[in-house]
């Protein structure tokens, strides 16, 4: 049980960081929104040269959140969608958990508010 | 879900709005005595919490949690304004969760503005929760098409 949340817990480590950086949050958004595209293309609106693009390309690879499809020489960059998703559901969660945190901090304070209210 | 939830890439804003005054919500996370008492969720069987409430100062939570266990986390405050906003980040490898708290008065009553970015969230209750389904899956509904 520990061992399957840990694990699911750095996966989604490796998703955060690499959705930590702005450029590759404008990749994955720009990928998004043009489905399959050529490396060459996407790297156009980067002021960055293209080994750093291919760079940033590989880490969001690896965190899944992109997939890249050969054609001869051709490397077209595709969304991956489930790994987006699973960044979703994460953050939901944490919502959730927070809104729980603050209905015990709400019956905390009213509590509190009681006990003053006694004689 | 009684908080109103924002999410904008991978930031989370969460507000509420508490029936007490600014001081009292401060103390609560302020004051180690009172955090104990709400801090961990329903699978928490035990929270032991140490803490150095001053810039730079550090705070380990030990929580025991039903289905996994002992786990802690340790963080440090970056910034305190009494009683206006609490600012910490947690490091974990390779990421690090930052939390901003800012507590601004309407009245009688105080609103609570909680952000949170960097995920993932070093609480690992709600992992284990079954209890919050139905809440998640009305939250992701509101989430879709939101995060790209």
């Amino acid at each position: 049980m520990l061992n399957a949340v840990v694990n699911k817990q750095n996966r989604m480590t490796v998703v955060f960081a690499a959705l930590a950086d702005p450029t590759r949050r404008r990749i994955v958004e720009r990928v998004s929104e043009h489905g399959a595209i050529r490396v060459t293309a996407l790297a156009k609106p980067f002021r960055i040269s293209l080994p750093a693009i291919s760079r940033h390309l590989r880490v969001l690879e690896n965190a899944r959140l992109i997939h890249r499809q050969r054609k001869g020489r051709l490397h077209l960059i595709g969304a991956r969608a489930a790994g987006l998703q699973a960044a979703q559901k994460w953050i939901a969660q944490c919502a959730a958990h927070w809104d729980s945190q603050f209905d015990a901090l709400d019956e905390l304070l009213k509590s509190e508010a009681d006990e003053e209210a006694k004689p | 879900m009684k908080s109103e939830v924002k999410i904008t890439g991978n930031r989370l804003q969460i507000t509420r709005v508490f029936d007490a005054p600014r001081e009292r919500l401060f103390a609560a996370w302020k004051q180690k005595d009172l955090l104990q008492r709400w801090t961990g969720c329903k699978e928490t069987k035990k929270v032991e919490i140490e803490m150095d409430f001053q810039v730079g100062g550090s705070f380990t939570q030990k929580m025991n949690i039903a289905g996994v266990g002992e786990h802690s986390i340790t963080g440090i405050y970056d910034e305190i304004i009494e009683p206006e906003k609490i600012s910490y980040h947690v490091n974990l490898g390779s990421a690090t969760t930052r939390v901003t708290v800012e507590f601004i008065e309407q009245g009688k009553q105080t609103k609570v503005v909680l952000t949170q970015d960097g995920f993932p969230d070093p609480n690992l209750c709600k992992m284990v929760s079954q209890g919050t389904e139905e809440a998640l899956d009305k939250l992701e509904q509101l989430l879709v098409g939101q995060m790209a």
